[in-house]
């Protein structure tokens, strides 16, 4: 062989490996093919569950519906996404966290469905969605348009173990949901009760701390009416005298219990990374946390003869009404999808009452469309989290959503530890988040943002 | 006078090539009178590195390119590019984030770069021993440079545990208190400090390539003058070994700042706690991919870049002080 009868060898070699790579790459397609970023990996059989149902029905004859399992390295990273759409491989549908769904939006990541609505349903856009909780709604909608269906909701409670309540002396009644609502005050105390600290000052046991598991800026916050924007105004309201109240609530409890301890007892008893059933909860070292209905699942599965029970969360004063907030996942279409009636239907399956009637009852969390709450379409463990509803609303739908919810995060974080005083953590969120916002001049949300959502069964 | 007292003379290096009587001046004519072999040789030649060419192109100068002219935009990703001028520039220096991670970028440097250095030249003297044993010990101090960052970074999290960690551990059994490294704004940047240090190995390798280049003949004068290994080490080792000491340090520094993967890991990502193990690059990253601000990344990743070339040029000035280059001479 010469050489140039091996330089034309290579190059076709060459080009053969870039067409059979690019040809392994592209699946079927089609207007009767859907390509759908799933649920994890673990979650698999949900999804599927109700892709089975859907071919199932007369809509569903013919269809191929492809579940592939994107894994995410992070709730705000838009990365593997942003790179699909832009490099022509969007999925067609995507399971997405609704609270970035406005962020998504503005930034020309998502298509409306309102359009869909008009085209494919005899009744208006707003009618149709009447069918989905309302501050679910409101979390997918920018700019008046509706970014997607939501698919599921949750609300943070009190996670607590009965046995080292009862161990620690306390009287289970005051955490019966049915009987009384705890105080702060009485959170303390109780907390207090159950820690217990070894000869070289490391917790043994320990009661509660608010900065952990979801004990976010945002999970007190709405108790204590703080307020992330003013639609009034159009302005980021992160430094108002509401949010400081917030981090001092974590620098008081900071003071009695101090991050490093508190730190130091979770790196020992439930690290980073460390897998779901090495939980400090579990092992009878933690009295209590602050969860949601997701961990119904977890606790049924990797504990379940432990009698771990949920409660409201705490509140100022005894006569007021437990405040929380939900998340959720929902169902939306990127940029570049194949945008069919087909998907639609699929869509409006999935994310509608057949779809989370399959799903929710085994995800633990709570479904979003008010038929499937009404008929109980969900783990009955989960019922307290539906008497939440009424007085839960979503994270506030912000183009700069993730930046506002980083910046809260670390500085809840910073206040524990005492680096930084309430009022400057305050003002330091105030200082990063509202230029970013001054791009979004005039910017409102929702007019039923922040207002009580109607939720059926719930008292 | 070089730094190890010897003059240096005037032999050409033999990486100079033989000037010819006869080689015209100019490239232009020169490759006008290439013969037909040659021509093809030098296509041939083009041909085979055209990969290499084509991916510097394609992968390094268009990105770089793009990035200096993303930094003047707002860009999500998605939409087109909006022209914004300075004003990233302008938010960059007034952004609080992007000023702690700068600090903490600059503390990991100015500790890590020396510190790996250090350990970096002790794996190379080790390595360097004449004793039956030392290919074992050489595969035995550079084994840990082959542990991805990523899974180091786990390990590390065991190590530390402040109850069952091998670290409080043996801190328990000399009476010291349980520290919780990880838990604390200064601890984590150190834990991340000393993991960095597990990637020695590669330094050490490039610090032994330079001690076997120090010709032998120096040491036995030097040994014949009565010095010790101390006075042979700073008089001959040390001197010597600048021009190699210098290209560690070069990237070395380079790699302080872009710190990522360590601390991503061992903080989930946020930096935390209190934005401590938040270096420029997790920052740059967080504001590209997790905000989708690609215009303000982009302009965060030319302040590195710039930050990077003004540090190296500065060494390599400072390395006139310091660099011997009388190694071939000698």
């Amino acid at each position: 062989m010469d050489r140039r009868e091996f330089l034309v060898g290579a190059g076709v070699v060459t080009a053969a490996a870039f067409t059979a790579s690019s040809c392994a790459r592209s699946g079927p397609t089609g207007d009767h093919v859907i390509r759908y970023w799933g649920m994890g990996a673990s979650d698999t059989d949900k999804d599927e569950a109700v892709r089975e149902a859907f071919l199932a029905t007369e809509e569903g004859q013919g269809m191929q519906i492809v579940i592939d399992q994107v894994p995410s390295s992070g709730v705000a990273d838009m990365s593997q996404i942003i790179t699909a759409v832009r490099g022509g491989t969007a999925p067609d549908l995507w399971w997405m966290d609704r609270f970035n769904a406005v962020q998504n939006a503005s930034i020309g990541l998502l298509e409306p469905i309102d359009p869909l609505i008009e085209e494919y349903e005899d009744v208006s856009p707003e009618e149709f969605k009447r069918q989905w909780i309302q501050f679910a709604i409101d979390e997918l909608t920018y700019d008046g348009q509706t970014y997607g269906l939501p698919t599921s909701t949750d609300a943070r409670g009190l996670l607590y173990n009965e046995n080292v309540l009862l161990e620690s002396g306390i009287d289970l009644d005051m955490f019966d949901p049915e009987q009384h609502v705890i105080t702060w005050d009485e959170l303390r105390e109780v907390a207090r009760r159950i820690t217990q600290v070894d000869s070289r000052g490391n917790y043994e046991r320990f009661g509660f701390a608010p900065w952990i598991d979801e004990g976010w800026a945002y999970t007190w916050g709405f108790g204590l009416n703080a307020q992330v924007y003013d639609n009034a105004t159009a302005t980021i309201t992160l430094d108002s005298p509401e949010w400081v109240s917030v981090f001092e609530l974590f620098a008081d409890w900071a003071e009695e219990f101090p991050y490093a301890s508190v730190d130091a007892f979770y790196a020992t008893y439930q690290p980073p990374n460390s897998p779901p059933s090495q939980s400090a909860l579990f092992s009878g070292r933690l009295g209590m946390t602050t969860s949601g209905p997701w961990a119904i699942q977890g606790n049924e599965k990797y504990a379940p003869d432990l009698p771990l029970s949920f409660t409201w969360l705490p509140v100022t004063h005894a006569d007021e009404p437990s405040r929380t907030w939900s998340g959720g996942q929902s169902l939306v279409i990127p940029k570049g999808a194949n945008v069919t009636k087909n998907l639609w239907e699929y869509l409006k399956f999935h994310a509608g009452y057949p779809g989370q009637s399959i799903i929710q009852p085994l995800l633990g969390n709570l479904p979003t469309n008010l038929r499937a709450i009404e008929e109980d379409a969900f783990n009955p463990k989960a019922e307290l989290f539906r008497q939440m509803l009424p007085n839960s609303t979503s994270r506030p739908p912000l183009p700069v959503g993730s930046a506002a919810w980083d910046a809260l995060a670390r500085t809840r974080g910073s206040v524990a530890l005492g680096s930084m005083s309430p009022t400057e953590a305050a003002q330091s969120n105030q200082a990063l988040i509202a230029p970013k916002m001054e791009l979004f001049a005039g910017y409102t949300m929702p007019e039923t943002y922040g207002t009580p959502s109607e939720v059926p069964g719930a008292q | 006078m070089s730094a190890t007292g010897l003059s240096s003379t005037s032999a050409p290096s033999i990486a100079e090539p033989p000037s010819t009587a006869t080689e015209p001046a100019s490239g232009r004519r020169r490759r006008r009178g290439m013969t037909a072999t040659n021509k093809r040789n030098l296509r041939t030649g083009l041909l085979f590195i055209s990969p290499w060419i084509v991916g510097v192109l394609v992968f390094i100068l268009y990105p770089v390119t793009y990035s200096i002219v993303l930094s003047f935009t707002r860009y999500s990703g998605m939409d087109a590019p909006t022209w914004v001028g300075v004003q990233n520039y302008i938010t960059a220096f007034t952004d609080p984030l992007v000023a702690k991670a700068t600090s903490n970028t600059i503390f990991f440097a100015l500790i890590a770069v020396p510190l790996g250095l250090l350990v970096a030249l002790t794996l190379a003297i080790a390595m360097n021993q004449n004793v039956r044993e030392v290919a074992l010990y050489r595969t035995i101090f550079y084994a840990p440079s082959l542990i991805p960052a990523f899974a180091m970074s786990f390990i590390f999290i065991v190590f530390l545990n402040p109850q069952f960690g091998l670290f409080n551990q043996v801190l328990n059994l000399f009476g010291g208190p349980n520290i919780n490294l990880l838990g604390d704004p200064t601890g984590v940047k150190i834990a991340i400090i000393l993991m960095a240090q597990f990637g020695a190995g590669n330094a050490a390798l490039i610090f032994l390539a330079g001690l076997r280049n120090i010709p032998k003949t120096i040491y036995e004068a030097a040994r014949v003058d009565g010095a010790g290994p101390g006075r042979q080490f700073v008089a001959i080792t040390f001197p010597l070994l600048t021009p190699v000491l210098l290209f560690n340090l070069i990237t070395g520094v380079s790699g302080a700042l872009q710190v990522f993967t360590e601390a991503y890991i061992v903080t989930n990502g946020t930096g935390d706690p209190d934005a401590g193990a938040l270096f420029y690059m997790m920052y740059l990253y967080k504001t590209a991919f997790g905000f989708a601000e690609l215009g303000y990344a982009s302009a965060l990743a030319v302040l590195l870049f710039l930050a990077g070339l003004a540090l190296a040029l500065m060494i390599f000035w400072l390395s006139r002080r310091f660099v011997n280059y009388d190694v071939e001479a000698a």
